[in-house]
């Protein structure tokens, strides 16, 4: 097998301007050349994706358009894996069972070590699959399809062996990745500890220097660790002294951990509500001797290596959701059609078929952000894609917690009950919008990251402002005038140098006119809030909503617009969910972004500091009973 | 459905309901009856109209009144709550004395001094913060002969008189917190009439007590705890309102026999301690010296407690170290920006206040004998869980002059009140003509208070 990477760059130089041309879509066509030629000159340069310029009210579309594709020959190869693990999830993995009895069975591990599943994003050199994150994507749905070895795959190879892969030396890589890869070694990581989630300052677990200089010495307890029962390898995060310019300070430092070292015991699992087959426990280290070469990068440089393994991990929840939806959508309308009511069938009655189609937009979207983001990151260069990964997760976790939960209504009673699998996918769906960084986290993440970009670049213009800059002022009221009057704003997704095609024309029109009153939105919080935005946790939280928004809406106008123009198979109904989808962001968006406004009185924000506040304080809700008298 | 619950309590205090049942039913009463009505009819024509009585003023006339009668005068209607033995003041009697009053006299010729009597005498009875009194009180009225009948006395002040006597029972209840219920306000329908001054007042009080009842946040509980440590309990957690800080008792109050067998009373020891004070005070420079200070006094309606703090003086602003912003420190956002941009004008709603820096208050407690020993002890109990009082140098600051005061306060029980005001301010003028001040007095509160 080639180098993935490789073969994805010539793939996408050579049979793109033939398929397309070969669709009729000349304009597309033409668009995507001229993109191609851009982008091989900068593709080294490249350090600015696509949701940072939507801070600024730009659409950088030379990101985003066309919608990513693999190659032929690559789509085949995945066709090839795709088929065995499907067939294996249908027919040899029973779910309900390794709920039941919260293990997954060693043939059932066997068979996904025999798979490859172990190793899909380690490069073949390792004895890995090597593939492409959009290839994990794709697998991912699969794979998807039972929580608890999702989740038990994801610890091991999206951020237990991550560390060593992407930060790893070339020594530690040859020793680990191979046995890892064949699912020999199970890998875990432990960074949480009890008083410590996303704040570093609070890790207790240290690593000593032993005295010879050989060994550090690892002492101290992590919880929540995924497959901490049974894993070989762990990339463990501790605290170490280290000496800057002169000052001895405590830094965090990677280190691979090998159970095989001693003193590692691990406590009995956790008893969850979903995802019950993964094995969740907290690890404890007594005087683990470590050797000096185990450590991941520098020492001292730990921070970073969480932090990238963290944040590379998140785009394939997209598509896993998308996965689960999908099925789920089958499990129901076939209960729905089936199902009869005042002789008429379940799928007749509207709210019904509302849910259906909150399921095939939810599910539509889905992918459509996780591939766009995966090809993305499958780009060469070193792109970073964080932001987009952080947005999928949490727009995909949260959709596919309410289909989940809509699907099982669906079913009524039926479906709450443990003949039907929907309980088991509410339950497991459950953990989504909580780990791998919550979406609450997430949200900040994304809205700072981008605010801290902006307002990188729009301080100087805001200080002329708040000075009293006539011209500017000027300037700005004009536009704002224009806009008002009706001015629709052009920023080329249609027309002469248009991407998207015309039958999305209009959601086209709706996604440009979100993103400039975002950009001025931006522009006029950080006018109000400079870098006190931080402590504005409401205000942030609407900001990454649309932008969660507006970039879900880029994709699927993105993906939509290369369906029709290489005329995939009912693309018509691609364009239907695009312009449904788009229609209903658009007046959200305007919703939030009307809220954002000064003293909007949409804006509750004071009301719900106050009400939170009152019930904080006493810790309790403190209105009387409406059975309370006062005479 | 307020009216048709008035018209149940009518019914259900049955004293209409009997008469109504006298007047249909029994044709063997109902001469008895016509006769009580006779009576009522004359004494409303002796009353005469509001028009004589402007001319003829109220009191004078029914000073009168009394003396044509000739037996009674205002002073004896006080005296019949004073032949009451002083020991046996009590409900029981209080409510005796008004039950011999209004048995006495079919026409309860004098009620209006009788309940002014009643109503000053109220609290020596101790029976000035309850209702049923309150509503006995106000049954001593002749009911329906004060109701105006037609609309000049409805437009004009009828029975000024009686009305401000009614408005002084409800004002009186008012001052002391009592909310009426309904069988006060049928009793003053029955007595004054739907629109008549008290029942006006009373809607006023019903209209306010309810909104002001729970308007403390902090209310003290009633009645307060008898025990010294439950007392020290609830008033160090009003003190620190803190739900994280734990209260310890050092040691309960009781008599210990030394060797040389003299009687010891150990005091007890109450303290309070949330874990950010632990947090402060472990950070404290062991350099510098902590005070025990106080004692400082807390009211808790009549009683008066005295605690004492634990305190350290504010860290001069040389000394502050201010947390350096890690970039390193949150693996999943910035918990800063990089931006030099400032919040603007506009937004920001902070006040300018003047910070003082009090410095911190580490811990509090109560104990019943404030001196340096005993407060020791509490500082050795801190040292428990705060093991850097070993290493401070701890110095007692305490005031000796409370103590006295303390220890005169002490004797005073909870719940002997003082005399009320209102009654405080009338005594030295009772020499004077009582009701002529009484009358003057219920006025100007009338006017004012309603």
């Amino acid at each position: 097998m080639m180098n993935v990477n490789g073969f994805l760059a010539v793939a996408r130089r050579l049979p793109r301007g033939k398929s397309a041309l070969s669709c009729h879509a000349w304009d597309l066509g033409r668009q995507a050349l001229r993109l191609q030629q851009r982008r091989t000159i900068r593709t080294h340069s490249r350090s600015l994706a696509y949701a940072k310029d939507l801070f600024l009210g730009q659409i950088n579309k030379a990101e985003v358009f066309p919608y990513p594709e693999i190659g032929n020959e690559e789509l085949e190869e995945i066709k090839q894996f795709v088929a065995p693990v499907e067939k294996f999830f249908s027919e040899e993995v029973d779910s309900a069972k390794i709920d039941k009895e919260a293990k997954i069975p060693a043939e059932t591990l066997n068979g996904l070590k025999e798979l490859g599943l172990f190793g899909i994003m380690i490069p073949e050199e390792y004895g890995g699959l090597g593939l492409s994150n959009t290839m994990y994507a794709r697998l991912n749905e699969i794979i998807a399809l039972d929580g608890s070895i999702a989740v038990t795959l994801a610890a091991h190879q999206a951020i237990g062996l991550k560390g060593i892969l992407i930060a790893g030396n070339e020594a530690q890589k040859k020793k680990y990745l191979p046995k890892l890869a064949s699912g020999e070694h199970v890998a875990a990581f432990c960074l949480t500890e009890p008083g410590s989630g996303s704040d570093a300052a609070s890790i207790q677990t240290r690593a000593t220097l032993s005295e010879d200089g050989k060994h550090y010495l690892i002492n101290g307890s992590k919880i929540w660790i995924s497959n901490g029962g049974f894993a070989d390898i762990m990339t463990v995060f501790a605290r170490t002294q280290v000496e800057v310019d002169g000052v001895k300070k405590d830094k965090i430092t990677a280190f691979i951990v090998e159970k095989a070292f001693g003193g590692i015991t691990s406590g009995p699992p956790e008893d969850k509500l979903g995802i019950r087959g993964s094995y969740t426990c907290e690890v404890s280290f007594d005087n683990v001797p470590v050797p000096v070469e185990n450590v991941i990068g520098d020492v001292g440089g730990g921070f970073k290596v969480a932090m990238n393994i963290l944040n590379s991990g998140r785009f394939s929840m997209g598509s896993s959701c998308a996965g689960m939806i999908k099925k789920l959508m089958e499990l129901t309308s076939e209960y729905a059609a089936t199902r009869k009511q005042f002789n008429r069938s379940l799928s007749e009655f509207g709210m019904i078929q509302e849910k259906f189609a909150l399921m095939a937009i939810n599910a539509f979207v889905m992918e459509s952000m996780a591939y766009l983001t995966a090809g993305m990151m499958d780009r060469p260069g070193l792109p970073d894609c964080s932001l987009e990964a952080a947005m999928v997760k949490v727009f995909s976790s949260e959709g596919g917690w309410i289909c989940c939960s809509e699907a099982l209504q669906v079913l009524g009673g039926l479906g709450y009950t443990k003949n039907y699998p929907f309980e088991r996918y509410v339950r497991d769906s459950r953990i989504l919008p909580i780990f791998e960084g919550t979406n609450e986290i997430l949200r900040m993440y994304v809205a700072l990251t981008g605010m801290q970009y902006a307002g990188k670049v729009l301080t100087g213009k805001i200080k002329e402002m708040k000075k009293g800059n006539i011209f500017l002022a000027v300037n700005m009221a004009g536009r704002k005038l224009r806009t008002s009057l009706g001015a629709s704003e052009d920023l080329g997704l249609t027309g002469k140098d248009g991407v998207v095609h015309r039958s999305l024309a209009e959601s086209a029109k709706q996604l440009e006119q979100n993103v400039s009153l975002f950009g001025s939105t931006v522009e006029s919080l950080l006018y109000r809030y400079g870098k006190s935005i931080v402590d504005e946790q409401l205000v942030l939280k609407r900001v990454a909503d649309i932008l969660i928004n507006l970039y879900a809406m880029t994709a699927v106008l993105s993906r939509a617009s290369r369906s029709i123009s290489i005329g995939l198979r009912n693309h018509d109904h691609e364009v239907l969910l695009a312009n449904t989808f788009c229609n209903d962001v658009f007046f959200k968006n305007n919703y939030l972004m009307v809220q954002l406004q000064k003293h909007a009185p949409e804006n509750n924000d004071a009301n719900i500091k106050k009400i939170a506040k009152a019930v904080l304080e006493n810790r309790s809700y403190i209105c009387s009973h409406p059975l309370e008298r006062t005479y | 459905m307020k009216s048709t619950r008035c018209l149940l309590q009518l019914l259900r205090s049955g004293r209409t309901a009997a008469r109504i049942s006298e007047l249909l039913l029994s044709p063997a009463t109902s001469r008895l009856s016509v006769l009580h009505n006779q009576q009522q009819q004359a004494l409303r024509h002796f009353h005469c109209s509001p028009a004589s009585a402007k001319i003829r003023p109220v009191p004078a006339r029914s000073v009168d009144e009394d003396k044509t009668n000739s037996t009674k005068s205002l002073a004896t209607q006080e005296d019949l709550f004073e032949q009451v033995p002083e020991e046996s003041k009590t409900k029981a009697t209080f409510n005796q004395v008004i039950d011999v009053f209004t048995k006495r006299d079919i026409r309860r010729r004098g009620h209006v001094e009788f309940i002014y009597a009643a109503l000053k005498k109220m609290s020596e009875f101790g029976v000035e913060k309850d209702l049923s009194v309150y509503n006995k009180l106000l049954d001593v009225f002749p009911k329906e002969v004060f109701v105006p009948r037609n609309y000049i006395q409805r437009m004009f002040n009828h029975y000024p008189r009686q009305q401000e006597c009614g408005v002084q029972i409800l004002e009186q209840m008012e001052s002391y917190g009592i909310m009426p219920n309904v069988e006060t306000k049928v009793l003053l329908v029955q007595i004054f009439g739907e629109k008549s001054h008290p029942v006006r007042k009373y809607q006023r009080i019903m209209y306010w007590f309810p909104r002001f009842k729970h308007v403390n946040p902090f209310p003290v509980p009633q009645p307060l705890p008898e025990d010294p440590v439950d007392l020290a309990r609830l008033s160090l957690t009003r003190i620190a309102n803190d739900l994280d800080s734990k209260i310890t008792v050092y040691q309960l109050p009781c008599t210990d026999i030394t060797e040389s067998g003299e009687e010891i009373q150990l005091p007890h020891i109450v303290g309070i301690q949330s874990p950010s004070q632990m947090e402060l005070l472990a950070k404290h420079n062991p350099n510098k010296p902590v005070f025990v200070e106080g004692p400082f006094p807390l009211w808790l309606r009549k009683t008066c407690v005295y605690y004492y703090v634990l305190r350290a003086d504010p860290t001069p602003p040389e000394e502050k170290e201010e947390e350096v912003y890690d970039p390193e420190r949150c693996f999943d956002y910035p918990l800063q920006l990089d931006l030099d941009l400032d919040r603007d004008l506009g937004d920001d709603e902070s006040f300018d206040v003047d910070d003082l820096d009090e410095g911190p208050v580490f811990a509090m407690c109560m104990t019943s004998q404030g001196d340096q020993v005993t407060l020791n002890q509490w500082i050795s109990g801190l040292q428990q869980n705060n093991p850097i009082l070993g290493k401070v140098p701890t110095l007692f600051r305490l005031d000796a002059g409370i103590q006295e005061l303390q220890a005169a306060a002490q004797p005073e029980p909870g719940h002997s009140h003082p005399p009320h005001p209102e009654t405080q301010r009338e005594d030295p003028q009772s020499d004077e003509d009582p009701e002529a001040v009484e009358e003057e007095e219920s006025r100007r509160s009338h006017g004012m208070k309603q």
